[in-house]
Parts: structure tokens; sequence; C-alpha cells
């Protein structure tokens, strides 16, 4: 069953005239990154909310058209039952870590589920390996840096063994060194693990190198849906909705731009370095 | 702020590990035994005997003295004031007009003073070796409501996030000109609107998010749950326990049945 | 009650610290030894990683820090003299959280608590105000209250409610936290309009692309000092002090820095300039 399938979804918050979902299907498959960008408002966290139930029962308003999380339409299922399958990490380091002992938080979820203890003590250790957080059982959440507590709210959300795992703009309010541990941490698990997971952000930057798929959104709606490489290339469009696009895809523009081509479309570092020192060398380059 | 209420100190004396349930209810017997004992001089020997303990549990004597310090105050005052109000027996130590001293009287007042440093430092036994997740653990095992006890658990947990953003929101005020200190009662409870409200407003915030969180991981999917450290009574706690029964259960034996004066 | 315009009309730096130290209760020393001299007008960044002690530096320069050791003079006068309130005239500072300092039931009120508080007369607060309001360009939502708005709004409303004030050095911790790449241009078209009537801004940041595009002067900071003073082009071409730094050279930079075997500079640190100097090179030879 596919993990997530939106058809013609609508969303219109409880204490708010505007639609913060107008319209929008969208399918995850399983064992596919998804990246959505679109600006605030866009309706990424929206979408996911809707991932586990979340919306609309937790949150309430008015929501139309048809959500199915593994096959189960959101609407007739509680958080509960999703919960098994969905793991969900959301922006705020702060406001979802809320036991005393980083051990208590990644067990909670288990807890919950009153999975046998020898267990529990399985999943907890995995789950803090897989971030990076071995040997932080006992550290209390206020002693952890803003990207260390991002990466217990993930192991939490991995006790509870997840087939998929979701995450609103977790590197928001992250500095650089803790983003990209984040990140390591995210590829680490789609590629040693396989995990789905569907990820929303404001950046295109870090979301290129290893998204299967990027989703653009705007205003509540899908305005692009492909490949990194698809959908990242035109800075104008990314602009457009209010994305900053990669500093990459910027340089191959502008560079077919003045020399006149259309050929430049750098995806990586390496590949950017090649392209650009070759043709200087040549000094073919000069614009027509 | 977490100093207030994280009073725990590292160690791994025989305090430490024993079960938290046993030293709540061994705070309970010595507390009861402070209140029945009258004679000042087993007063003093509980509390050396209290003190003694905390000094097992490695309580420095920094940490000790903070303890006492916070009831230093009202035991000099009881000790001086107590006589004036409680002047009878013999021998009369000083005597004009409304006034009257005498020996008796001053002996219960530092009789009083003691049972009260008794019944506050006791209290440290528990604080100084328990983790605050294991006093809530205790808790709920000996009958609190698991709502509750993590409800206290997360209110404890935010109370150092939350000192620390007091904090930020009185800087931020007073980077705007707000001054706290100066002003009439009134003038300052106004001013401090300015802290409250980002502060309530936060807290809510707060609030709604850690719901979100709860619900993700299936809080109150079922009735039962299972816990993956667990507290258990070991023989050593059973007869720790016996031991601290033992020191209530004797005295009050003797003061009550036999009509010992204690 | 200090005088608005205290200090020398010559004096050349409106803001001067001198190897301040500055170490919290627990002993942990966040400032090692720092010494800054900032002029009227400038555009300054300062960069560093969590624990480098940018907001520790910041806090020390408008009185909510008072140095452990050293001095800091603001406006000519020594700053350990002043009280918060009183510094607040010369340096305004702006929260990284604006929740931490919206509580009014309008955006006007929000704005006016500054100026208020400073003491001024009722027809100052009223100019001040719509300044700063026009400035950030909330006109249109004078009347609405605070905590409804969005994030974006709501950073710009605590930062017009510190311009109001008016004082001459605007410090914004993190201002672009959140916020997405319309609102940042947004945010930075007011900040640099700020800039050009004459403020000094002092920026403090980890998003080496805003540096790279609007900062005149930054300074780099780790382990409690300042580790590099310099214009953009000076701090991008150390790739080394930006990695011991614990800071993200923009890709562009990394882009350059690999390139330098092609002569591309390696101070480059925006798009427009790399390719610029790629075509110069690449249609310079035949």
């Amino acid at each position: 069953m596919r993990p997530l399938e939106l058809r013609d979804v609508t969303f219109t918050h409880a204490d708010s005239p505007k639609r913060a979902l107008d319209g929008i299907s969208l399918d995850v498959e399983k064992g596919e990154f998804v990246t959505l960008l679109g600006e605030n408002g866009s309706g990424k966290s929206t979408v996911c909310m809707l991932s586990n139930g979340l919306i609309p029962h937790a949150i309430r308003g008015q929501l139309g058209g048809s959500v199915k999380v593994f096959g189960y339409e959101v609407a007739e299922h509680s958080v509960a039952e999703f919960a098994t399958r969905v793991g969900i990490v959301f922006q705020e380091p702060e406001s979802q870590l809320f036991c005393m002992s980083v051990e208590e938080e990644v067990s909670f979820g288990p807890e919950n589920l009153a999975v046998p203890r020898e267990e529990i003590r399985e999943r907890v250790e995995w789950a803090l390996e897989l971030t990076g957080m071995k040997g932080y059982n006992d550290r209390s959440p206020f002693s952890l840096s803003g990207g260390e507590k991002q990466r217990v709210a993930i192991a939490a959300a991995l006790s509870m063994r997840p087939e998929m795992l979701v995450l609103d703009e977790p590197a928001y309010a992250l500095d650089p060194v803790g983003r990209t541990e984040l990140y390591r941490v995210l590829r680490e698990l789609k590629e040693k693990q396989g995990m789905t997971v569907l990820l929303a952000e404001r950046d295109a930057e870090d979301a290129s190198t290893f998204s299967d798929r990027i989703v653009l959104m705007k205003a509540g709606r899908v305005v692009g849906n492909g490949t990194p490489r698809e959908m990242l290339r035109d800075p104008d469009r990314l602009r457009s909705i209010g994305i900053w696009p990669p500093q990459l895809s910027e340089v191959s523009a502008l560079l077919n731009r003045r020399l006149g081509r259309s050929d430049f479309d750098f995806s990586s570092v390496q590949e950017a370095e090649k392209m650009i020192s070759a043709l200087i060398s040549s000094g073919k380059g000069g614009a027509r | 702020m977490t100093g207030f209420v994280d009073l725990y100190t590292e160690g791994n004396t025989f305090l430490h590990q024993m079960d938290p349930r046993v030293k709540i209810l061994a705070v309970i017997f010595l507390s009861a035994l402070a209140l029945i004992i009258g004679n000042l001089y087993y007063l003093l020997v509980l509390l050396a005997a209290i003190l003694l303990l905390l000094a097992f549990g490695r309580a420095t004597l920094s940490k000790t003295f903070f303890a006492l310090k916070l009831v230093l105050r009202v035991m000099v005052l009881i000790v001086i004031l107590w006589p004036f109000f409680n002047p009878t027996g013999s021998p009369v130590l000083f005597h004009y007009g409304i006034i009257k001293i005498t020996e008796p009287g001053i002996i219960h007042g530092i009789t009083v003073a003691v049972r009260i440093a008794c019944l506050a430092s006791v209290w440290y036994i528990l604080m100084f070796t328990t983790t605050q997740r294991d006093l809530v653990r205790a808790l709920v095992k000996m009958g609190l409501r698991f709502d509750f006890g993590l409800t206290l658990s997360i209110a404890l947990r935010f109370l150092p996030t939350f000192g620390a953003m007091v904090e930020s929101i009185e800087d931020a005020q007073r980077a705007r000109g707000m001054e706290f200190d100066k002003g009439s009662l009134l003038k300052r409870s106004r001013n401090y609107v300015a802290v409250l409200v980002p502060t309530i407003v936060s807290a809510l915030r707060t609030a709604d998010m850690l719901s979100l969180a709860l619900q993700s991981r299936a809080y109150g999917a079922r009735k039962d749950r299972t816990y993956l450290r667990d507290l258990r009574m070991r023989p050593t706690d059973y007869a720790a326990l016996a031991l601290f029964a033992l020191t209530i259960a004797l005295p009050a034996f003797a003061k009550y049945v036999l009509q010992v004066h204690i | 009650m200090i005088p608005r315009s205290a200090g020398r009309a010559d004096q050349d730096f409106f803001i001067v610290a001198r190897d301040i130290k500055y170490a919290y209760e627990g002993g942990i020393e966040a400032l090692k030894g720092v010494n800054l001299r900032i002029k009227r007008g400038e555009f300054i960044a300062i960069v560093g990683g969590n624990g480098s002690g940018k907001t520790t530096l910041a806090k020390n320069l408008n009185g909510l820090l008072r140095p452990t050791s050293g001095a800091v003079d603001v406006a000519g006068m020594p700053a350990a003299k002043m009280t918060v309130a009183e510094l607040a005239r010369f340096v305004g500072y702006a929260f990284q959280n604006p929740d931490h300092q919206l509580f009014s039931g309008t955006v006007d009120e929000e704005v006016r608590f500054g100026p208020k508080n400073l003491g001024m007369i009722e027809s100052e607060v009223a100019k001040q105000a719509e300044h700063a309001i026009a400035l950030m360009g909330l006109q249109g939502f004078r009347s609405a209250q605070p905590l409804s708005l969005t994030l974006g709004i709501r950073r710009k409303v605590s930062i017009a409610s510190v311009i109001a004030m008016d004082p001459q050095v605007i410090l914004l911790d993190e201002p672009t936290t959140g916020l997405d790449a319309g609102e940042t241009t947004d945010l930075f078209g007011c900040i640099r309009a700020l800039n050009e009537e004459g403020h000094t801004l002092i920026l403090i940041t980890h998003d080496m692309r805003l540096v790279a595009e609007h900062a005149k002067r930054v300074l780099v900071m780790a382990g409690g000092r300042i580790v590099l003073d310099s214009d953009p082009a000076g701090v991008f071409s150390d790739l080394e002090i930006l990695k011991s730094s614990k800071l993200e050279p923009p890709p562009v930079t990394l882009l350059a820095h690999r390139l330098a075997e092609s002569r591309i500079p390696k101070d480059t640190a925006t798009p427009e300039q790399l390719v610029d100097r790629i075509v110069a090179l690449a249609g310079g030879r035949r």
C-alpha cells in the first residue's frame, strides 16, 4: 500500500478564512525520499500534519478530498492507529521533547504501545545508534544543542518502527553544524534503511542533493513535481514560489544566459568544477 | 532556577541505590518521629542522625548548610521569641512587669527550633539522592495516576527552560527601556505585564506543540503500558523499610502505650 | 537623565570595546578578550557558530551583560555608568524571537512602548512610531493584534518597536530565522533603508549567503574571540577560518576555491560574481 496518497485535497483551518490546501494531489511511494519545497504558508506543513492524522483529528478544520495513509483514510482512523506506521518530527526542537532524559524520550512511544521491555531496549539502542546519539541515554534535553535535540526527536519517532518518517522543517532553528548533522542522519536513513521520507523545507540547497523527488508548492497547490534536477534547474521559477534557488542552479542559469548556451546544468560542486575549468581553459566561452 | 527544584547530587551511596519509595516513606516516618519526640536531647540525637544520613548521601557541607539556611532564620526567631510567649514552669530567670522568662520556656523554644530543623532537613535525604525521574516514578507506583505523573514530570522538565525564557523576555523588555526595579509596587506590577504576556503566550504555544507530539507517539492509545526502566524492591530495600518502620513504631508504642516520656 | 546627543561631534567611533571578557556564573568564559571599534553608519555582520560568543558580545554592547573585565564605551561615555534603559537610547536590540517582546493589543501600541519608556513626549513618540512603521512597511497592520500575525510580520513589528526608540545602533539577532526568501528580501530592503538613513547596523547571523550579499564588514567569532575582522572578500577567501569557526561557506565560495587553479579569485561569494569572473576568464583567451 502506498505510504501517502492525496487526491484533490482541500483544507481550511478552523480559525482562518484562507485555504491552507487548495486542491492538491500527491503520492509518496515506498522507499522514496520526497521533499516538499515552498514558502511560509504554501501548505507544506499542512501536508505533513495530514500524513499521520493530526489533521483532522488534533487540528480542527474543514477537510475535503481523499487522504490515504498506507491505504487508510485519515479521517476514519485515529492518530494512535497511524502512530505505528508514521513517525513525525516537528520544527521546534524544544517543544517536542518532554521527558527528563533522552532514554525516556525515545522509549516513550513503545511504552505507550505496551511493547515488551526487552524489545523496547533493543529499539531504543537501535534508534540512538541510527541518529548518532548512542550513549546519550541519561542526558537531559536541557543540556543538548539544537541539532542534538532534533536527532533525539528523530530517534523518538524511529523507536515506534514507522514505515514512513515525516519531518516538518526540522532544520528550522538549527545552526549550520546542526543542520549538516541532521541531513547526514536523513541521508543515512534513506541509503541504509531504505526508509520512506517526506520532508518539508524552505531551502533548496540541502534537499537537492539526495531527494528522489521534489514537489514545489505555492498557495496550497502543487506547482511542480519531478526529480531534483528538473525542479531546481530554473532559479526564476523557484524565486517565483518564494524559494532560494540552490546557488549552483543560479550559476548555471546565469552562465547559460551570458554565454548564450543552454547546456550548463550543474547538480554537484564536482560537476560544476569540471565543466567550468574546462570552459575556462578552452577559452571558447566568449559571448556571442 | 533549576537549582531550586533539582537538588540531585550524583553519587553511588546506599541512599542513592535505595528504592525511592522506601526513601519517601522514610522521610514520612522520620518526620512523624520528630513530631512525637518532646525531649530536647532526643531531638538533638535525631537531628544528628539525619545530618549523618545526609553525609552518607554525599551531601557536601555547603549543600547541607544551604538546606538548613532556609530555616535558620525561622529557628533563630523562634529561639528568641518563644520564651516570651511561653513563660511556664520554673525556675523563673527574669521578671519585669508582664515580661517573664523561665528556663523551661527557653528550653521549649529551643526544642521547637530543633524540631523544625529536623523536619526541614529530613526532606533533603530524599531530594539529594533521588533523580526527578525516579521521584515521579515512585509516586506513580505508589498510586498516583500516570497522567498526573506525566504532568508532573513535564512540569519539572520545563522548569529550567521556562526559567531561561522568562529571563530572556525580561532582557528583551529591558532593552526597550522597561525598568523592573523602579517605581511603586503598582507601577511595577503593571510593568510586569510586559513579561507575563509573552511568557503565557509562549507557554501556550509550547503546550499546543507538546500535545501534537504526545499524540503522535500514541499516548493514550492503550489502557496498559510497559516501562523500560522500572522500580523493583530488593531485599535491602525491604530491610531498610523495616528498619525505618521500627524507628517510628517503637517510640510511638513507647509513648502512647507504655506512657513513657520521650 | 543623559542628554540624547552626548559625546563630542568629532567622536570617531560610536562603540569602543576594550579587551572585554565575560564569564557566566559557573565560570564559563564566553568572551576571552574582545577588542572592537565601530563607527557610525557601518553595516557589520557578526558571524560564528553556537557558543562562539556572538550573542554574549552583543549583550555586552547594550548593557544587558556587563563585562567581567575590560570596558565598553558608547557614544563617548562609559557604558558601565549607564543603565540598560539609558543605553537603549543609543543601542537598540531586536531579539531573535519576536514573541519574547510582543505583548500589546495593537501593533501601534507595541511600537510606541519603547519610546514611551524612554520618556519621550507624546508628539515625539508619535513621530518616531510613524517613522518606524513606515520604514518597516507596516502601515496596513497598525491596528492588528501583533500575536495574530505571521512570523515575518511579527519580526518586523519587533524590529520597528526598537527603531522607534531612535537609537543610533541597531542590533539584530538572527533576524532571518524562519523567514522564506520573499520575506528575507523584504526585510533586508528595510534594513538597508535603515543603514542609508545613517543608522549603524549590526547583524548577528550564521547565514553566510546573506553576509555575502549585504554586509560591508564581517567579524568572525570563535571560542569567545574575534578571529577575523575584515570585509566580506577577506572573509570568504579564508576557508580555513570559516570551517574552524563552524560556518558553512556558501556553495559558490566552495566552488571558487576549487577553481583556484583556473584563476578564479578565492573571495568569490555570490553567483553573479562567480559568473562575471568565469566569463571574463573564458572570454579573454583565444
